[in-house]
């Protein structure tokens, strides 16, 4: 175990139960890592996920609170908690693509809408990858996977001009970025500016599934072959290659520059309960 | 005044005046209104502000109350204190909003998938009783650790009533309202295999380490999938609320006592004029009592004692708790349904169906609507 694991997860929960090979390590602890740095304690941050393969395999492994909702539920109930929570308490979260850009889209949404503090990590595996590898919202195209046998057809949600950061930044988010796992440092520094922008926060990271995805897309369950492909479709923005699927990155920093949901709500009550401290409720 | 601190709802017809008044009242304490994308997000943003120490509550109607499935199945797996109200409209679907029903008997027993729980669902038939039967809710929520349904109809939300309100301690005592506040669970053994109530909750950012998901938890709350620890979380589900039914069984009835032929079976506002019309045939010479379930679930089984005529007044065309009737009555009962929807019975047609059922008549007037079991 290293440092951050001794730190900061729960040893049961280590060795992690995901496939070997798997990319979500280096998508989780970037985020631990960067938490780290920012000198966070254990209590200071509660940490959410969702369902699938980001969800389950890291939910529980904070050493402090952590909980897991139903499928595409957990930005609701993280908005839910926010405004009840005390403000220098931090909801980090760790999820799936089809959790947040499928299901749980809507509510992703209105967290964005009223810019809610919470830190995601959308962890993306290009597709549901826990039921055996169907295509998602992010799968590119022509990509064969156990439901699209016949390459993927539907447009999706990181192309040129419909990029769902897009959607997220035109609905109030305050910081969005993209990367793919393996881009390490640079990932642990976006993290941590997205870890201190009070708001909504979201960055899109894609990690290769050595499993389902790769065996249908590449033909093969070989680590290297996929987290090759996956590294040879990204690149910085500005950078881009003709074949270019992930530009990585800021994308939007707003940080700090609106008011925070939670915020405004205590200030909301706070002025309303004065308004209202010499008579009754009726 | 049942420390209600959070509500969160999605507007839905005829449920709207709750949220109304929830959203003029609860800043003025200290709480907070916020309106909800839809109302799974209503519910779950109970959860998390339950999860963060409030109490909470959210209001909707049948088309809302389907709708919080998904969180109810996570509240109750998690055993988060919550209160929900459901007035009840026509249905299926949309059908009629304006007016009353009783289509969700049922699904307020079983408000999501999976099975493996038993739910507290308690029912008002009167602006004065749901005023009250809140406070209970509540405070039957945080004993069990579990959401608990108000199953009120339309006339009930949107009927106005004058009610009593106590103001001191000895008022309320009075008027039997019950009070818990929240606690905290100091872990880790957050969901331990047994039957006991009044166990507190998990709370997140108060440094107990919580663990909570939708998944079979161990008794600290990791994810696990075994049988063995399955059965341990169901046992609990399931008897924590069946081993102390005591605690939630509320009931009103009227002339048991003297074996009568026929007892009539309602809830919520049809009860009312059910026992007008027992009241009424009673002062005739006919030997009817009525039972009135105020807690629907766990089902009152135990107030089925007398083998008699059971005759089951509902605000629906299908027959719904008829069924349960015919399961609690003793053997060699007779059971009976009527049923109406989106208006009350009236006490003119009750008492031709009395008089039909004590003479031996089948009540086939319309047919469909008009079903002998």
């Amino acid at each position: 175990m290293d440092y951050l694991a001794r730190n900061y997860l729960r040893s049961r929960k280590i060795p992690s139960t995901a496939c070997s090979g798997c990319g979500l390590g280096q998508c989780h602890k970037a985020m631990v890592q960067a938490i780290h740095e920012l000198g966070y304690k254990v209590e200071d941050i509660i940490w959410a996920t969702s369902i699938g393969c980001a969800g389950r395999q890291t939910y529980a492994t904070w050493k402090g609170d952590s909980f897991a909702g139903t499928h595409g539920r957990v930005y609701a109930i993280a908005r839910g908690l926010r405004v009840v929570l005390p403000p220098e308490k931090r909801i980090v979260m760790t999820v799936g693509d089809g959790d947040a850009f499928g299901i749980g889209f809507n509510h992703l949404l209105h967290c964005a809408r009223t810019n809610c503090d919470m830190t995601i990590m959308v962890c993306d595996n290009l597709g549901y990858q826990s039921t055996g590898g169907q295509y998602g919202w992010t799968t590119p195209p022509g990509v064969v996977t156990d439901s699209s046998p016949y390459g993927m057809f539907e447009p999706n949600w990181v192309q040129k001009d419909q990029d769902v950061l897009m959607i997220l930044k035109a609905a109030g988010a305050t910081f969005l970025a993209r990367h793919v796992s393996t881009d390490g440092r640079a990932m642990v520094e976006t993290v941590k500016k997205a870890l201190q922008n009070r708001g909504f926060s979201l960055i899109h990271v894609i990690y290769p599934c050595t499993t389902n995805f790769a065996n249908t897309a590449l033909g093969s369950r070989e680590p290297a072959k996929i987290y090759r492909w996956i590294k040879d479709h990204a690149a910085p923005l500005g950078q881009e290659k003709p074949d270019t699927l992930w530009s990585t990155g800021i994308y939007y920093d707003a940080s700090n520059s609106r008011p925070e949901f939670s915020q405004v709500v205590r200030e909301k009550v706070a002025e309303i309960q004065r308004r209202y401290a010499n008579e009754g409720t009726h | 005044m049942a420390g209600c601190r959070a509500f969160f709802a999605y507007p839905i017809t005829p449920a709207t005046e709750i949220a109304e008044a929830m959203s003029r009242l609860l800043p003025r304490v200290g709480g907070i209104y916020l309106q909800a994308e839809d109302e799974t997000a209503a519910m779950h943003m109970c959860i998390g502000a339950a999860l963060g120490g409030y109490k909470a509550m959210t209001a909707t109607s049948g088309p809302g109350y389907i709708l919080y499935a998904d969180p109810y199945g996570w509240a109750i797996g998690c055993e988060i204190p919550l209160v929900v109200l459901n007035s009840q409209r026509v249905g299926p679907v949309s059908g009629i909003t304006g007016a009353p029903g009783q289509g969700e008997f049922y699904l307020s027993r079983y408000p999501t998938q999976g099975g493996n729980f038993e739910t507290i669902v308690l029912a008002p038939n009167s602006a004065q009783e749901a005023f009250q039967l809140t406070v209970e809710a509540f405070y039957l929520s945080e004993r069990f650790r579990t959401p608990v349904t108000i199953l009120a109809d339309q006339l009930i939300t949107d009927g106005w009533e004058d009610i009593s309100i106590p103001e001191t301690d000895e008022e309320k005592a009075a008027m039997g309202l019950r009070f818990m506040e929240r606690k905290v669970h100091p872990g880790p053994d957050f969901y331990p295999p047994t039957d006991e109530i009044d166990l507190p909750p998990v709370v997140v950012g108060k440094g107990k380490n919580v663990l909570c998901s939708d998944w079979t938890p161990t008794e600290e709350g990791f994810d696990i999938e075994t049988v063995e620890a399955q059965h341990k979380h169901a046992y609990r589900l399931i008897y924590k609320i069946r081993n102390h039914k005591d605690l939630i069984m509320r009931y009103d009835t009227l002339f048991l006592d003297d074996d009568p032929e026929l007892i009539v079976v309602a809830y919520g506002t049809p009860s009312r004029v059910v026992k007008t019309a027992v009241k009424k045939a009673r002062e005739k010479g006919q030997k009817v009592g009525m039972i009135r379930p105020i807690s629907l679930w766990p089902f009152p089984d135990e107030l089925f004692t007398n083998k008699a005529i059971y005759f089951s007044v509902e605000l629906n065309y299908d027959g719904q708790m008829v069924r349960e009737v015919q399961r609690a009555a003793p053997k060699g009962s007779e059971i009976h349904f009527f049923g109406k929807c989106g208006e009350l019975p009236t006490v003119a047609e009750l008492h031709e169906m009395f008089d039909k059922l004590l003479n031996g008549e089948p009540l086939t007037r319309k047919g469909w609507e008009w079903e002998a079991w």
